[in-house]
């Protein structure tokens, strides 16, 4: 353990606020398992909050990473044929992070293992978990069939079976995002989410910020190699960038059609996203970041303002699914239920809580630590090679 | 002195007076449930799923003008000597003779020890027309029974499924807690219990808050974050009562009468002779759930 983590080498300033945020997440956990769920600020209403928001996206990243890592492979582009394990292992921290932040959702975490000992295989929930499942097996298979290739450069081994399975895990890779949007199109009493778009809306989110995740560590770890890789990170800010227009247009496209006509039932929802409290996670967050991460990224490019931009992407992207994730359940069917019942938890509004945010602050931190331990573990198998 | 212990003696109980009055209210109990005409439990059922024969109060008349809790509660006892797969379970609400009391909401609260922030049965208060000119009308709303529930689908660990009877059930035993039932309902029938007390932030949680209520007919303690704390829950028709004979909490405490409740399958009950007027709703058909609970307007 100790010779896979040299905190000598990593920077003071770096490992000091990741310890900031370790800490707030440890006092943050200690309060959510001492009083369950009664500091959280959802309820009955808008059931799902933060930590929701986080498990998509860091699925979505987990499968992004997945796509344009194994792509990068197959293609041949830059330096991905030596580096199947760092892409491998920063998929699996993240959606291991992304598994632990809908864990602590949970009403009773402790059960989590009846969706795999008594599932009902209708339910989405219970397909995206037994997928989540299945790509870490298969991914986890290829990467051992790579490990004990000789010659890294070629896409086949002696075997036979790495191409297959590589095409496997990408093939999967492709749904765990495609899934969490059909998680919420499934639900057919919420108009906004009952949407065929929305599948395709998560799979190009989950591609740019697992694009962006890819190009923030290799833009850290191999800043060294940046003259000579550049291809690389040209591959990787290519599909960040055309991916966030493309995520843009569609955007445009799902809220003039609805907000063009006059009696939708997504309306609603489109105007809380635009007008409502949290109209700053819309122009500010996720547009801003989106504006700012594209002239990081394609104007007068160095290798920090590709990890700025990069940094901005995987942090604002999260934006794209609490504007979905929010505004879907803050409508109600039935006007006059809020005013029906009296009680905090019975409201058609939502606000993160402290406890929520320290929470979140552990989930960030558990992912850098993921990531990290990831990498290093790559680093070592690579070097046994 | 002496007159000190002839006022104890006077005090103190005779052993004869006791045995005779013992007596006399052992024989005024017994003579006074034989008045009441309860029926023996000759045929206990072995299983739920076998026809229950329960204690009928034939002394209690019924005529046209009875109340009509008197009729639907000789229906229900009817209902039950079926077994659950011939019986399907109906409410229908009269929006005309609901007078928005909320008693119905406060007696489920009741019944099944309801938290803060979990709520079976709100009445929602639709207004229409503008001052001076306005019309309102309140409309209980319980768990729609679906025969489509959209929230038994999406369990992912199958806690959740309809009955036979048509009675959508929640086993707080294997709930996770990840509330995806409860986006999936569209009249927000599900919510869940975070684990809230009435006297939470008091110097002690009350005796009456740490009370096991008895749904889906088990004992359920919230002490100790036990379930249903972090489970979906919901309005089951009161089936515990149901199983005992007694009609659901908000149909005996409506003031107004306004709730039919019972067998649809008897062509005969209440409730199938109020499914069949015409001036009935269902709340949001076009959602595909067809609910059981139906309204008249």
């Amino acid at each position: 353990m100790k010779d896979l983590i040299n905190i000598k080498k990593v920077d003071k300033l770096y490992l000091g606020l990741w310890l900031i945020l370790l800490i707030a997440g440890l006092v943050g956990l200690v309060m959510k398992f001492s009083t369950g769920e009664k500091l959280a600020g959802y309820g009955s209403y808008v059931p799902w909050g933060l930590w929701v928001a986080l498990y998509f996206h860091f699925v979505g990243i987990a499968g992004g990473v997945a796509i344009t890592g194994i792509m990068g492979y197959i293609l041949n582009i830059g330096k991905f044929r030596n580096r199947l394990f760092q892409v491998g292992f920063i998929s699996f921290a993240c959606l291991i992070t992304g598994l632990f932040s809908i864990w602590i959702d949970l009403g009773k975490p402790f059960r989590f293992s009846s969706v795999f000992l008594s599932p009902n295989y209708g339910s989405m929930l219970t397909f995206n978990s037994w997928m989540y499942v299945t790509f870490m097996a298969v991914f986890g298979f290829a990467m051992y069939l790579y490990y004990k290739k000789s010659d890294k450069s070629t896409l086949k081994d002696k075997s036979g079976w790495l191409f297959p399975f590589l095409i496997f895990a990408l093939m999967i890779a492709f749904a765990l995002p495609s899934q969490s949007g059909a998680f919420f199109g499934v639900i057919d009493a919420k108009a906004f989410w009952n949407s065929a778009l929305l599948p395709v809306l998560f799979l190009i989110s989950g591609i740019v910020s697992g694009g962006a995740m890819l190009l923030l560590v290799f833009s850290i770890i191999y800043k060294d190699e940046y003259a000579e890789n550049k291809e690389t990170f040209k591959y990787l800010r290519n599909i960040v960038s055309v991916g966030i227009l493309i995520y843009l247009f569609a955007e445009i496209a799902e809220f003039s059609i609805v907000l063009w006509s006059t009696n939708s039932h997504s309306a609603e929802a489109i105007e809380q996203i635009l007008f409502g409290p949290y109209w700053w996670m819309f122009f500010i967050v996720h547009l801003g970041g989106a504006i700012l991460a594209l002239v990081l990224l394609n104007n007068k490019i160095t290798s920090k303002s590709i990890q700025l931009g990069a940094l901005v992407v995987v942090v604002t992207f999260i934006a794209t699914r609490l504007n979905i994730l929010i505004p879907g359940q803050t409508i109600s069917n039935l006007k006059g239920l809020k005013e029906a019942f009296y009680d905090p938890r019975l409201t058609f509004t939502y606000h993160a809580t402290l406890n929520e945010y320290l929470v979140a602050s552990f989930i960030v931190a558990f992912a850098i630590f993921a990531i990290y331990f990831g990498l290093q573990i790559g680093k070592k198998l690579t070097s046994k090679n | 002195m002496d007159k000190e212990s002839n006022k104890n003696n006077e005090n103190k109980i005779n052993r004869k007076d006791f045995i005779k009055s013992a007596v006399l209210v052992g024989a005024g109990v017994t003579v006074a449930i034989g008045s009441v005409g309860i029926s023996s439990f000759k045929d206990a059922p072995k299983s739920k799923d076998e026809p229950k024969n329960l204690p009928e109060f034939t002394t209690i008349p019924e005529d046209e003008n009875s109340d009509i809790l008197i009729r639907m509660q000789r229906e229900l006892k009817e209902a039950m000597k079926k077994p659950i797969h011939e019986r399907k379970w109906g409410m229908i609400i009269n929006t005309k003779k609901c007078v928005g009391c909320h008693a119905c909401t406060i007696s489920c609260i009741a019944e099944n020890k309801l938290p803060p922030g979990v709520v079976y049965r709100p009445v929602i208060e639709v207004q229409s027309g503008e001052f001076p000119n306005v019309q309102l009308q309140y409309f209980p709303r319980p768990c729609m029974q679906c025969e489509e529930p959209p929230c038994v689908d999406v369990c992912p660990v199958e806690a959740t499924w309809k009955r036979e009877d048509g009675i959508t059930t929640i086993d707080y035993d294997k709930c996770i807690g990840c509330r995806y039932c409860i986006t999936a309902c569209p009249y927000g029938a599900r919510t869940s219990d975070f684990g809230h007390f009435y006297t939470d932030n008091t110097p002690e949680i009350q005796p009456y808050e740490k009370l096991s209520n008895h749904e889906y007919g088990k004992e359920w303690n919230r002490e100790n974050h036990g379930s249903p704390i972090g489970n979906a829950r919901k309005c089951n028709y009161c089936v515990h009562r149901l199983d005992e004979g007694e009609l659901p909490a908000c149909v005996t405490t409506c003031i107004g009468r306004a709730n039919y409740f019972g067998d649809l399958n008897d062509p005969n009950s209440l409730v199938s002779e109020m499914s069949r007027k015409t001036n009935q709703i269902k709340l949001l058909e076009d959602k595909g759930t067809k609910p059981t609970t139906s309204y008249l307007i």
